[in-house]
């Protein structure tokens, strides 16, 4: 049993309840503001990493439009919250819900595209979805974005300060692990894998694998934009430059350096990638060329990432098989 | 009514025939041979069948349903499955997992059931985990004492052999096997003779694609033969031994490997 | 009016059309995709704004380091990024690029800043054509670009090392078996690809009077758009869409709006996917 077979279950629950304990008493034993926004950074990437190992990890389809739907839940909250005045309650659910519906109708055009195809038709969509949030100046205010936001606020009583933003996004990290790990260890997400492992035979044993992969892209694109509903009450300001291809990549790294198609990979991508910039303050600024060569040494080293199920990257072809040292065998 | 009725079925490919006027049947619980020289499209046949390949012309009705346009996943759940020619096994996955991926169609829960969990989920997994067993449990001890490991460290003939048990988990009846000796020794081979049997004596009927000749004529009650995408034969093992076309069309492709 | 638009757009999407050929090269011969392409690209500008803008050097040999500038690294990424994973499909390398595409990106700013750099003209007379007006910066550039698209299909046409490339990109396993040395074709491969959007990287800073750090992004991503056209494989397919996106975002900023104007090749790009992923030119992709 690896780190990549962890799942919380009711076996293990002493280990996972341990983890939540630790998790809800942090702001008591880290008094530090400091600290503490560092952990909100991280529950938001943990979200966003875990949703995106949904399609990208488990069911194998390289979708690189998640910033996107992040930005679509963002902005979804931010001009509801804005023009209508909706408290963060109902600004939520509305977001991930937005979010769903268009990665639905995306996975709905694209999914019977494969492979590098879809991958660059989801960077397409990015990019549009990037475009035109900038131009639709009545919606989103273009180049300006939107501006007071207000906090969560639970039964008029205003949560501000960085212990209250804690608790929110870790009753957010809390569902959202909880409903993947309640779909990796069911027949869904047994089909899940079966698509990325070999989608023709996948077809060949009555996996309705079109269907599958729409749903895998419902799924991980309603968690984003939870997480951009967040973002909006939590920075307070929308913009579109948050949510570009820059901000996708820096989500797959994490995914991948923690590790694809496993539990626990996002989870540790996700912290680690966050903290890593700031152990040495001084390398701030330097932030993208650690994160290129993070992913650029696990993907030659390790590409299963610390804890990613082993064997999801084999080499395949005469020339691997020959540069690995094989017989070339008739 | 045949189980399987072929007819006129024919595939070109950029001018090339790849099947030309194919046609017969299969009935219930036999087992059938498919063989020819390489090249003959016996692959390209098993893929129309299996709704990998669109045929230009001709029609192929199992139960007498049409086949032609179907998708792979509807034609596996009308029963007719396959497995191919090289190993299309889960690398990451466990032997286990292929079998219960075979029975996912005969399963109900989806998503809102994954996530709320009542108590027949529960139920309804056991009770596909145990027919899973049972499954793995009719290939001796090749694949039940290697329930939990990865289908990836398998070796070559417990990887066929893992296929077939998912194709099987699929609850068909007719079982399509592309060349599932390819790669054994003669003793492997004489195993799978004897599951092919055993899976017609479930009642299945199993088509069978072969290039080791004492198995097919070991196993196989009638046997096709293909030519150049043309069905140049078909009878009993002992007719098709002494047919002239057979053996000329083998004889004259012998110096060539595809 | 209409027909100024269009020059402009030829002149840039000439450009776009370079940096497609690029992918289609790496595409067709090695059968990857490679997102540090804009990285490489930005690299051959900024040594092309380095020869021309600091040491005053002839633009012909500022382009031509940029170029070399551009051919190094590339075949410094295939060796060290690209040849370990050899056979490992599409993505892991495509993950690879992405990695460094982040790391210069980032190195770009770190060591020069994210301002834009000036740099100087070159050619700013205008002339008409056919009561149109075009500058000769304008038909120097379409004039480059046309040299250079020339110039490889020789080099395929007539040379050992082309005739090894297209042989490759055929069928890398017989051309292996054959005694082709697969692991240098495919690095001269990406370096050549390398090497002309280092080109297309000064000409454009030539043409904005411009280098930035971030300018490969969108570049890079429009080179993609392009060469969708020829199905990823077809480099005549790869010019066409370069020169298409170029006109159609031209046509854009008149009659639509000015932000508006990078949709169009995205928009475009998803279009053929979805509706032609062969391209309008290419040939059906074999299976991986």
């Amino acid at each position: 049993m690896g780190l990549h077979a962890f799942v919380p279950r009711r076996e293990n629950s002493l280990l996972w309840g341990g983890a939540l304990a630790a998790a809800l008493l942090l702001p008591a034993v880290l008094r530090s503001e400091y600290v503490l926004n560092i952990a909100v950074l991280a529950g938001i990437y943990v979200i966003l990493a875990a949703s995106l190992n949904i399609t990208n990890g488990y069911t194998g389809l390289f979708s690189f439009g998640h910033a996107a739907f992040y930005g679509i839940g963002a902005y979804t909250a931010a001009i509801l919250a804005t023009r209508l005045g909706w408290g963060f309650a109902l600004t939520l659910p509305a977001a991930g819900v937005a979010a769903a519906l268009v990665g639905a109708a995306l996975a709905l055009i694209t999914v019977r595209l494969s492979g590098i195809f879809l991958a660059l038709v989801t960077i397409g969509f990015q990019e549009i979805t990037f475009l035109v949030t900038l131009n639709w100046i009545a919606l989103t205010r273009g180049p300006m974005g939107i501006p007071g936001v207000p906090p969560p606020a639970l039964g008029g009583y205003e949560l501000r300060g960085n212990t209250g933003y804690y608790y929110v996004i870790l009753a957010l990290d809390v569902l959202t692990l909880f409903v993947v790990a309640r779909v990796a260890t069911s027949r869904v997400g047994r089909a899940f894998v079966a698509i990325r492992e070999d989608e023709l035979a996948a077809q060949a044993s009555g996996l309705p694998t079109f269907r599958l992969k729409v749903l895998a892209f419902v799924i991980a694109t309603f968690f984003a934009g939870l997480a951009g509903a967040f973002f909006a009450h939590h920075a307070r300001f929308v913009s579109a430059d948050s949510f570009r291809l820059d901000e996708t990549f820096v989500i797959l790294t994490m995914l991948i350096v923690g590790g694809l198609g496993s539990f626990l990979g996002p989870i540790i991508g996700a912290v680690a990638l966050v903290i890593l910039p700031e152990v040495s303050r001084g390398l701030v600024e330097y932030r993208g060329v650690a994160y290129g060569l993070v992913l650029i040494a696990a993907i030659l080293f390790r590409p299963q990432g610390i804890a990613g199920v082993p064997g999801i990257i084999q080499p395949r072809g005469l020339l691997a098989r020959a540069a690995a040292g094989e017989e070339l065998a008739g | 009514m045949s189980l399987l009725e072929v007819s006129g079925l024919s595939v070109a490919f950029g001018g090339l025939a790849a099947l030309k006027n194919v046609s017969f049947s299969l009935e219930d619980r036999e087992i059938v041979g498919l063989i020819g020289p390489n090249g003959a499209g016996k692959t390209t046949l098993f893929n129309c069948l299996s709704g990998f390949q669109v045929p230009d012309e001709g029609t192929m009705r199992f139960l007498g349903t049409a086949l032609e346009w179907r998708s792979p996943e509807r034609i596996a759940a009308l029963g007719l499955a396959r497995t191919f020619q090289t190993s299309r096994i889960f690398r990451c996955m466990t032997v286990l997992d292929h079998v219960l991926i075979g029975l996912h169609r005969h399963q109900h829960a989806g998503f809102w059931a994954a996530i709320a969990r009542p108590a027949w989920v529960a139920a309804e997994e056991a009770a596909t985990r145990r027919r899973g067993l049972e499954l793995l449990a009719l290939f001796e001890d090749w694949l039940l004492p290697r329930m939990n490991d990865f289908a990836g460290s398998l070796s070559h003939a417990n990887r066929r052999r893992l296929e077939i048990a998912r194709a099987l988990a699929t609850g068909p009846t007719l079982l399509l096997l592309d060349e599932p000796t390819a790669g054994m020794n003669p003793h492997e081979s004489a195993s799978i003779v004897r599951l092919i049997q055993a899976v017609r004596d479930l009642g299945i009927t199993v088509f069978l694609i072969e290039h080791d000749m004492k198995v097919i004529m070991n196993a196989s009650d009638r046997i096709v033969v293909l030519d150049h995408g043309e069905k140049i034969a078909e009878g009993r093992p002992e007719e098709i031994r002494r047919n002239e076309d057979v053996v000329s069309a083998y004889m004259g492709r012998r110096g060539t490997r595809a | 009016m209409l027909l100024s638009q269009v020059v402009n757009g030829l002149s840039q999407g000439s450009l776009y059309a370079l940096v497609a050929i690029g992918f289609v090269i790496i595409f067709g011969t090695m059968n990857l995709v490679t997102f540090a392409h804009g990285e490489v690209y930005m690299i051959g500008a900024f040594v092309g704004y380095f020869a021309l803008g600091v040491y005053h050097l002839p633009w012909p040999v500022a382009l031509a380091a940029g170029m070399a500038a551009a051919f190094g690294v590339g075949s410094l990424i295939e060796k060290t990024a690209f040849r370990p994973l050899r056979g490992t499909g599409h993505m892991p390398p495509l993950l690879i690029t992405i990695g460094l595409s982040i790391m210069l990106k980032d190195l770009a700013v770190v060591i020069f800043g994210a301002e834009n750099r000036p740099v100087p003209s070159v050619y700013e007379t205008t002339i008409e054509v056919a009561s149109v007006p075009v500058s000769v910066l304008q038909l120097v550039i379409l004039g480059l670009s046309g040299a250079l698209v020339v110039a490889l299909r020789l080099l395929l046409q007539s040379t050992k090392i082309g005739r090894a490339m297209r042989a490759t990109a055929q069928d890398h396993e017989a051309a292996y078996a054959m005694g082709v040395n697969v692991h240098r074709v495919f690095n001269i491969a990406f370096a050549l690809a390398s090497a002309l959007g280092g080109a297309a990287g000064v000409m454009v800073g030539i043409y904005y009077n411009t280098v930035y750090p971030a300018m490969g992004s969108t570049a890079g991503l429009k080179g993609f758009a392009a060469c969708v056209f020829g199905g990823l494989t077809s480099v005549p397919g790869a010019i066409l869409g370069g020169l298409i996106i170029g006109v159609v975002e031209n046509l854009t900023v008149q009659f639509v709006a000015s932000g508006y104007r990078d949709v169009a090749a995205f928009v475009v790009m998803v279009l053929i996917l979805l509706l032609r992923p062969q391209g309008l030119l290419g040939k059906r992709l074999r299976a991986a």
